[in-house]
């Protein structure tokens, strides 16, 4: 065979150089990524960042801000408002992940069984799930009404003293707690559910053969199983509460007093209403540190007390 | 004292399905007792109904002298081995061995002695600390095994405990569960799929299908004497083969086959010829035509596969074998015999079966009943 | 366990539909002493959204509480759609939801796609890294993403509503675990028969991600229709509003008429509720994943 066709043979069977490049995996890889990296670069990354030097500068939102240095933290540590609001946030998250956690467990062990109507009972325990915070806070707002509310009615009926609720300094953050469980709480039951259902009958059946009532069977087999899906959800209600914003701002606006001011609605007065936008960065910053070191101590916790069956 | 007496038991599910159909069984004290069949024939909703899972439709069970309807599965000091072990996969061995026990409220000290003791039993000692999913298959089963026996029950259960472990280990463990039946003896309830385990397990076995007992005895007696044309063939591997036939004045006829059976009336039978029993004809010896089809060389038999001069029906409740690839003359059932690799029959080469006229199994076309 | 995590998810079915056997007739059960206050309470709310849409303003702040409208009072629905521009907020929350599912289905599968199958330069940095976004809270970005909108020129537009939203860590992230659980053979032969990583992504990939995608796009929908923050940050004009917002305003405009504002919440909250009673199965399907995925 002549030099020339072995050349020709060679070049048929490896296509041209722009064909190879433009078929290749990196090509075709980046592509297909190019518009997710763009939008997540665009309105993650760089705000990401950008918040941090905002964090760092004294910024009204309209003129360009100029830096300040560490000033913007250092008045955090100082502000009374913002250490009571990190106060209130503390006690809705201390008070809403169990509350609603342990209610859904329960919940949750509840439905797990075969009798009539169990549908209609779940249904009811998923559909606040699907209503917006919103209308939650606008529905507890009058059902909690001091004057014409109905819950107040119904304690009027047992002859229980009339409340003022969420014009209450002292009761309102519990209001708010109340109006959050009763909005998430077919989430954390769903999970359980799940869960719950995922434990083969087989061990049922062999913790009860070896002598287990129900109960001994529940703490000794059932619970223990749960681990995964419990340290779940509270990492994720924690998270969420720390994070609590729309009831506020639907409901109490941060009062009565100041009572219900939690972080996130501090950040907003701060950056929204009156322009410190570098401040409110810095809060921001601040938020993400604490849910960051909540967030790493809870997993490191549980991951050394959670089983996780394979 | 009987250990476990099932009297008519029934039991019905809710989507009208008859899962077992007047059971009557008796299971003597500290008897290994197997029940066998195939699947959907009932055997372990009875031996969920012996532990307490499932309540019986109607019937008894009694459990000692003990009446047990009512009874939790707690109370019934019974400990069950399950198909997939049920081994709490949170706890190690160690605490799984001792569950029972602490249910019980057991003393501390009694639980790690008899935990250590079962674990001893069972070479377990060296994986008490292990969880079960660092565990093989075989292991497991000790396990589970050893939380059951840790209880020192009065009725052992256990569903189909090896089908999940590879040949090699079944085969060792079937010795080792014989071994641990001699030196404990307790009432055991076994149920299986595997008609080799019930022949070598079992003191007694019965033989369930479609919810009703088929035959109680024995495994040599179940085997020689099958009770009906299902028990014959469900015993016995490869499978008996069941040939149609009639009887006329004291006549048997099977295809080519004829035997004088006097005493046996005039009827449509099903002449049953266990692969074992056919050997290359002698003479005097009732025979008939083999074509030969395919050779399976064991190594120390033959399993010879072809068509028979005779008329071939499935077993009662069984589905025609698929076509094979070859679609071999279009029948749908073949006939097997079993022979030494001595006489090296040629495939597709025409031979000669014989039968001792004794091990020819006669039954009544219309019921399946075996006719002696 | 299931390889694919909406197979695991599929079990889940169990929750929402009763199996089809019948069940042990247990007209009564210990049980439902307390599953019937918990329910009465779940509903109760929800039940008076609806009493109180349909009273007069007087009756709603009445002591004690009107149970039984007179009337009722189904005209407050139109006062209500009339008073604030409602057409306006359900159409801009449909085009604000449709938008931000069909940008995170199809930029998501690309992604979860290239990140799942194919081999290229730096792809495990960037997946990393863009994990690690997941771990930031949307407070973080609040007042940057604001500015980024502005100099767009997005502000007070439902532009300025999707754009930030059109692409989500967790959609690529979850499509690409479940991408992972299909069998590559599929894939393999369709490359064998000359069909472009493309095309093998919309005819093969897709078509098998169905359940994947619908739980994505429903997690998705839910998400925007409900958004509230964003929307409050970013939009000025009640006619650009997204429902839930429209909904904040009207409350804030009609304070003391309640009869408005619940017959304006129970316009806001129905096209969920209809989809969610329709869609059970998806929706638990959906929400359960999150908790699977752990």
């Amino acid at each position: 065979m002549t030099a020339r066709a072995e050349r020709i043979r060679a070049s048929d069977q490896r296509p041209a150089l722009w064909r190879r490049v433009l078929g290749s995996e990196h090509l075709a890889g980046w592509a297909f990524v190019t518009p997710a990296v763009v939008l997540i670069a665009v309105f993650f990354l760089i705000p990401i960042g950008w918040a941090l030097l905002l964090s760092f500068q004294a910024n009204n939102l309209l003129a360009p801000g100029h830096y300040i240095g560490l000033a913007n933290y250092r008045a955090l540590a100082k502000d009374p408002q913002f250490r009571s609001a990190i106060g209130h946030t503390i006690v809705y998250t201390v008070v809403f992940v169990p509350v609603s956690i342990i209610g859904a467990l329960g919940l949750a062990v509840a439905l797990d069984r075969r009798i009539r109507g169990i549908s209609f009972y779940r249904l009811a325990v998923f559909v606040p799930l699907v209503t917006s915070t919103v209308a939650t806070g606008i529905v507890f707002l009058w059902l909690l009404d001091p004057t014409f509310g109905v819950v107040n009615y119904l304690l009027h009926l047992v002859g229980l003293p009339q409340q003022k609720f969420l014009q209450d300094p002292n009761q309102a953050i519990y209001c708010i707690v109340a109006m959050t469980v009763w909005g998430w709480l077919g989430f954390d039951v769903i999970v359980f559910l799940a869960a719950l259902q995922s434990i083969p009958q087989d061990l049922l059946e062999a913790s009860e053969i070896d002598g287990a009532g129900k109960w001994a069977t529940f703490r000794s087999v059932v619970f223990p199983l749960l681990g995964p899906a419990t340290l779940f959800l509270v990492v994720w209600s924690t998270i969420n509460a720390l994070q609590l914003f729309d009831e506020i701002y639907v409901t109490t606006r941060g009062g009565p007093l100041g009572s219900t001011t939690v972080i996130v609605y501090y950040l907003y007065e701060q950056a929204f209403q009156f322009f410190n936008a570098g401040y409110g960065a810095a809060i921001a910053y601040v938020l993400f540190a604490a849910i960051l070191v909540v967030t790493l101590l809870q997993l490191w916790i549980g991951r050394r007390r959670v089983y996780y069956v394979s | 004292m009987p250990g476990v007496v099932l009297d008519e038991v029934r039991k019905v599910f809710p989507g009208g399905t008859t899962a077992v159909d007047q059971l009557s069984l008796e299971i003597d004290d500290g008897e290994f007792m197997i029940l066998v069949g195939p699947s959907g024939c009932g055997k372990t909703t009875a031996l969920r109904m012996i532990a307490g899972l499932e309540k019986p439709s109607t019937g008894t069970i009694r459990i000692g002298e003990r009446v047990v309807n009512d009874v939790s599965p707690r109370d019934r000091d019974i400990a069950m081995v399950f198909q997939n072990y049920a081994l709490y996969p949170h706890m190690t061995v160690q605490r799984n061995l001792a569950y029972p026990l602490r249910q019980q409220r057991v003393a501390k000290r009694e639980i790690s002695r008899r935990v250590h003791e079962v674990a001893e039993m069972l070479s377990l000692e060296d994986l008490l600390k292990r969880r079960p999913a660092q565990l093989s298959g075989g292991q497991r089963q000790r396990v589970a095994m050893g939380r059951a026996l840790v209880r020192e029950p009065k009725v052992f259960l256990l569903d189909e405990p090896l089908s999940n472990l590879d040949a090699k280990l079944r085969v060792q463990m079937r010795a080792g569960l014989k071994r641990l039946h001699g030196r404990l003896g307790i009432t055991t309830v076994y149920v299986t799929h595997d008609q080799v385990e019930a022949m070598t397990l079992g003191e007694r076995i019965a033989v369930l299908s479609d919810g009703r007992l088929q035959q109680l005895g024995p495994p040599q007696e179940v085997y020689d004497r099958p009770a009906n044309v299902f028990v014959a063939g469900f015993i016995g591997s490869p499978p008996m083969n069941l040939l149609r036939g009639s009887c006329r004045g004291g006549r048997v006829r099977a295809g080519e086959l004829e035997i004088e059976r006097p005493g046996v009336p005039d009827a449509d039978l099903i002449v049953g010829l266990r692969p074992e029993s056919l050997q290359l004809a002698t003479d005097g010896m009732p025979s008939l035509e083999f074509r030969v089809d395919v050779v399976e060389p064991l190594g120390d038999e033959l399993i010879v596969h072809g068509s028979l001069a005779a008329e071939l029906v499935a077993a009662s409740g069984e589905e025609p074998p698929e076509a094979t690839l070859s679609g071999a003359n279009g029948a749908g059932l073949e006939a097997v015999a079993r022979m030494s690799p001595r006489e090296r029959p040629a495939e597709r080469s025409v031979i000669r079966l014989g039968i001792e006229p004794a091990d020819i199994h006669l039954f009544d076309a219309r019921t399946g009943v075996a006719i002696r | 366990m299931a390889a694919s995590p909406t197979a695991t998810a599929d079990r889940l079915v169990l929750i929402d539909a009763p199996p089809d056997k019948p069940r042990r007739a247990w007209p009564f059960s210990p049980w439902h002493m307390f599953l019937i206050p918990v329910a009465v309470i779940m509903l109760a709310p929800l039940v008076w959204m609806l009493i109180l849409s349909l009273e007069t303003s007087s009756e709603a702040q009445s002591f004690p509480p009107v149970v039984l409208p007179s009337g009722p009072h189904f005209h407050n629905y139109v006062t209500t759609w009339n008073s604030e521009p409602f057409g306006n907020f359900f159409l801009n929350s449909a085009i604000y939801s449709l938008a931000t599912v069909v940008g995170n289905l199809l930029f998501c599968s690309l992604a979860a796609y290239a990140f799942a199958r194919l081999r290229f330069f730096g792809r495990d940095v960037l997946f990393v890294v863009l994990l690690a976004t997941l771990m930031v809270p949307f407070q973080v970005l609040l007042i940057p993403t604001f500015l980024i909108v502005k100099h767009l020129g997005l502000v007070d537009s439902v532009g300025g509503l999707i754009m930030p939203n059109l692409c989500s860590a967790f959609g690529i992230f979850m499509l690409r675990q479940f991408f992972r659980t299909l069998p590559i053979e599929l894939e393999e032969a369709a490359r064998i028969d000359g069909t472009s990583r493309l095309g093998i992504l919309f005819k093969i990939v897709l078509p098998l991600s169905l359940p994947a995608l619908a739980t994505l796009g429903i997690i998705q929908f839910m998400w925007s229709w409900n958004d509230f923050l964003w929307p409050l940050i970013i939009i000025d004009t009640a006619s650009h509003a997204p429902l839930q917002l429209g909904l904040a305003t009207l409350q804030g405009a009609h304070r003391s008429h309640w009869n408005l504002v619940m017959a304006g919440t129970v316009m806001s909250q129905i096209p969920m509720l209809i989809v969610f009673l329709f869609a059970q199965r998806w929706f638990i399907r959906s929400i359960a994943f999150t908790g699977i995925k752990q």
